[in-house]
């Protein structure tokens, strides 16, 4: 549906986006990931015109589209902040891209109420000002403002990123949904990994101005194509080789030469399962999260954490030696 | 192809604008002054110190410096202790009615200038409303004992106090009140809070505030020329005379380059004051300052007294101006005043004689036209400034704040010199006594603070709110007319009129440039001051009630309802 080949977008000599290329599928739910000055926000303004690249296309089907104006591109987009027009009302602000288009009134007053319904604004909240809306209103007037030109695809940029953690995820849902309902194609940035995992298709994780994977959630949590990758998402141990060679590691098919992670969830507290590695430990401290406790364990000079899902039972307490054990299949190697 | 044609008419565009503004910036603010410096020292095709030669040995010249320098160190010290204790009265200690007393000192921000000093020649100068008081009390009372000296620095520490009510009291609300109680908690004494406590907190704005005074007494126009007699003329009525004869216009250059050398010098020293910034509290939670109440009884008592006293100064001329605007000449002219005095007569005289609404008119003309102008071009600048950061933006951007630098004695010389005679970068048109170089002058006063809040208001708004607007389809002009200039506008619209509100009252560029037919009311509140006669008293009331009422209209639009826009 939409797709960028090759991409390299330059601010003077600070290369921002080195060959950049990917596709998203029609209908997708697709989300670029990674941290701040990766270059995620770089690839969506290039993706909505407002950067033009140095050498590379974008494309929209089979429209090459690389340096169309962005008046005429056609791709909704929804803002950090949400930049709704504060001397306008709701109505106003929705109402702005159909106005531009030279729409008539009636048109436009028909246009403006079926996408008000659809994102659940009614008529008294159209005519209120931007200011006095909740958060959560003022996401659905930035979506409906960017839908009702009826554009093929549609870009967020961290919509979510300026909310409270309550409000963040009771919106992440709801916007969630709202995809589900129009089917659009949806170009979602974020360095929220939760967000990401929970909300997208496909993950695009950026580093340094590069794409280190593209992949659904489970791919890149469960199998991260570099080690960025697998540090940036989730929470992660890394297994020296000290630890691996101790538990005989080498002779279960991991090359302890290799830099080696294994996710928190897939170690084991005394819990053996046959071909799991074992090792002895002494639990060094913990945190108690209510759903689980983390442990920050000693395992023969590595420190290593592990969660324990909070079962009402009593915990292990600091100093206490305990078993543990994993399997060697959900170790990463890079 | 399309879209480099697209974006080739951009460019030109831009590149236009771009020209214009370079135009304006050489044509009216660079070189009208470069102008000047050149009349000074270049005469008849050449290099020539001549016009430091005759200014040393003017007499009435060297006088004029002399006194300048004597009534701006003298107003510092005035205004600065005057100023401080108001605030201290105001804002720190408890005194009964103190809302009344700050609306009292603030009065000096409705009518400042011209009509202030005319206010105060009318109560305190001779055939004035108290020195008749004082003469009827004592028979060999001087009746000329308002002139000189003494006078200007009384009219003018009264007139210039309002800069120290707003910028110390800022500061003041900046004072974080727990630092008071952990002196308190640590067991020290009321006057040792005030002087280790709250005082240094002042300092800072408190100099920068002194240095502003400090050039206004340098550029002291109208109360030098009203009540300073002819033993205490300062340098820019004397620019103002020299100026006038023909011969001696290298002299009036000269002393303008001179008051612009010393700006340049204390604008440099403002900087660096305002660089070193100002105590910022570091408590995690501010809390407001509260009202001390004053623990020794006759201190209280003697603070009480000199509030009140201060309060009848800075009012009492307010008031006789409105109350004596309502009566007839006669009474005017005895200065007594009596209930079957009261009369509308001198505001329907003012509105139906041809030349007393005349100058009425031309300021409001002129201001009006000034004001739209200077705002239209400062909005392209910033426009320019926000959009396109490049060296000429830059340049632009600084430029236009040369005349803050620049005392408007300078720049008012600078244009009747440079537009006297026809140039080709004006179209060959002489702009020296016409219309256009009083909306010219008034424009380049209002320059930097215009450009100041307006950059402000600029920078303040979000990037993301123009690029929402064109991907929504919406192309650049459209975008600022529906998008920017709406968000833009509440800010544009209390510059304006708080430009409006200045230049009604301007008095320091109307002088020099103004056409004799086209009298703007500043300059005929002078005339008509000088003259003294009482029918002319009470136009100047009416004139001087109608300033007012436009002031306190534009003041609480703009501050009054808590616009963004703080001068």
């Amino acid at each position: 549906m939409i797709s960028l080949s090759n991409i390299k977008v330059c601010f003077g000599d600070f290369v921002a986006l080195h060959d950049i290329s990917m596709t998203v599928e029609k209908g997708e739910f697709f989300t670029l990931l990674g941290p701040s000055g990766c270059g995620k926000t770089t690839t969506l303004r290039t993706i909505t015109g407002f950067i033009k690249p140095e050498i590379g296309s974008v494309k929209v089907g089979d429209e090459e589209i690389t340096h169309l104006e962005v008046e005429k591109r056609n791709i909704g987009m929804v803002f950090q902040n949400y930049a709704l027009f504060p001397t306008m009302s709701v109505y106003e602000n929705i109402a702005f891209g159909l106005k531009v288009k030279k729409m008539g009134k009636a048109e436009i007053k028909s246009k403006v109420d079926e996408i008000a319904s659809k994102v659940e604004l009614d008529q008294d909240q159209l005519g209120k000002k931007i200011s006095q809306l909740s958060g959560g209103q003022q996401q659905r007037v930035a979506i409906a403002r960017a839908l009702v030109t009826s554009p093929p695809i549609i870009c967020l940029d961290e919509p979510l990123s300026n909310l409270d953690a309550k409000l963040r995820v009771q919106l992440r849902n709801e916007l969630k949904e709202l995809q589900r309902k129009f089917g659009i194609t949806t170009i979602y940035v974020t360095h929220d990994q939760e967000e990401a995992l929970t909300l997208s298709d496909r993950i695009a994780v950026f580093n340094k101005g590069k794409i280190e994977q593209i992949g659904r959630p489970d791919e890149v949590y469960n199998q991260s194509a570099s080690e960025f990758v697998c540090n940036f998402i989730g929470d992660i141990n890394k297994l020296s080789k000290d630890f691996l060679d101790k538990a005989g590691a080498g002779q279960r098919g991991i090359d302890t030469n290799k830099s080696c992670y294994i996710r928190l969830e897939r170690m084991y507290v005394n819990n053996h399962q046959e071909n799991h590695i074992d090792s002895e430990a002494v639990v060094e401290n913990f945190e108690y999260y209510g759903l689980y406790i983390k442990y920050t364990i000693n395992a023969g000079g590595t420190q290593l954490k592990v969660i324990e899902k909070n079962s009402g039972a009593s915990m292990y307490k600091m100093g206490e030696s305990i078993k543990i054990s994993f399997d060697p299949a959900s170790v990463m190697q890079f | 192809m399309k879209y480099l044609q697209t974006m080739n008419r951009k460019k030109l565009v831009v590149g236009l604008i771009y020209l214009g503004l370079l135009w304006f910036l050489l044509v009216m603010l660079v070189i009208p002054n470069i102008n000047t410096v050149l009349f000074v020292f270049w005469q008849d095709g050449q290099f020539t110190l001549r016009a430091f030669e005759r200014v040393l040995n003017s007499t009435r010249a060297m006088n004029a410096l002399r006194n300048s320098f004597v009534l701006a160190p003298a107003l510092s010290i005035t205004v600065g202790f005057i100023g401080v204790s108001l605030v201290l009265i105001t804002e720190y200690f408890a005194v009964k009615g103190s809302k009344i007393l700050r609306l009292g000192y603030m009065t000096t921000l409705v009518y400042g200038g011209i009509i202030l000093v005319s206010g105060y020649r009318f109560l305190y100068g001779r055939g004035g409303y108290l020195t008749n008081i004082f003469a009827a009390i004592n028979p060999y009372f001087n009746v000329n004992w308002f002139e000189g000296f003494w006078a200007v620095l009384f009219v003018m520490t009264f007139a210039t106090t309002g800069n120290h009510i707003i910028f110390l009291r800022n500061a003041m609300s900046a004072v974080d009140y727990q630092t008071v109680e952990a002196a308190k908690n640590m067991g020290a004494k009321q006057f040792t809070i005030l002087r280790r406590i709250v005082l240094p907190v002042l300092i800072p704005p408190l100099l920068a505030v002194t240095i502003f005074t400090f050039m206004t007494a340098l550029t002291a126009t109208s109360a030098p020329l009203l009540v300073g007699g002819l033993n205490f003329q300062t340098i820019n009525p004397m620019i103002l005379q020299f100026s006038r004869m023909a011969g001696s216009r290298d002299l009036a250059a000269l002393m303008a380059v001179f008051l612009g050398v010393a700006t340049l010098i204390l604008v440099a020293l403002l900087s660096r004051l305002e660089k070193r910034g100002h105590y910022l509290s570091a408590s995690k939670v501010k809390t407001s300052i509260v009202k001390q109440k004053i623990h020794n009884p006759v201190v209280n008592v003697l603070v009480h007294v000199y509030a009140y006293f201060m309060f009848v100064v800075y009012v009492a001329p307010v008031v006789l101006i409105i109350l004596f605007s309502f009566t007839n000449s006669a009474t005017i002219g005895r200065g007594q005043l009596s209930f079957s005095a009261f009369t509308f007569e001198n505001y329907v005289n003012v509105f139906s004689r041809v030349s007393s609404y005349r100058p009425i008119l031309v300021s409001v003309g002129f201001s009006l036209a000034a004001s739209i102008a200077v705002a239209v071009v400062v909005i392209v600048v910033c426009r320019m400034i926000t959009k396109h950061k490049n060296r000429l933006s830059t340049v632009i951007e600084y430029g236009f704040m040369i005349p803050w630098l620049l005392p408007a004695v300078l720049v008012a010389l600078g244009l009747i010199t440079t537009f006297n005679q026809p140039r080709w970068f004006m179209m060959n048109r002489v702009l020296t006594g016409t219309m256009i170089i009083m909306v010219i002058g008034y424009m380049i006063i209002r320059i930097p603070f215009t450009l100041r809040i307006t950059r402000a208001a600029f920078f303040a708004l979000d990037d993301a709110l123009e690029d929402a607007a064109r991907n929504l389809g919406a192309k650049s002009l459209y975008t600022f007319f529906r998008v920017i200039l709406p968000i833009i506008l509440p800010s544009v619209l209390a510059i304006f009129a708080l430009n409006f509100s200045q230049l009604m009252q301007d008095f320091d560029m109307s002088v020099f440039l103004y056409h004799p037919l086209n009298m703007p009311l500043a300059v005929q509140i002078q005339t008509l001051t000088e003259e003294a006669a009482a029918d002319n008293t009470a136009i100047t009331f009416v004139y001087a009630v109608l300033m007012m009422v436009v002031s306190t209209v534009v003041l609480y639009l703009v501050y009054g309802r808590g616009s963004k826009v703080r001068e």
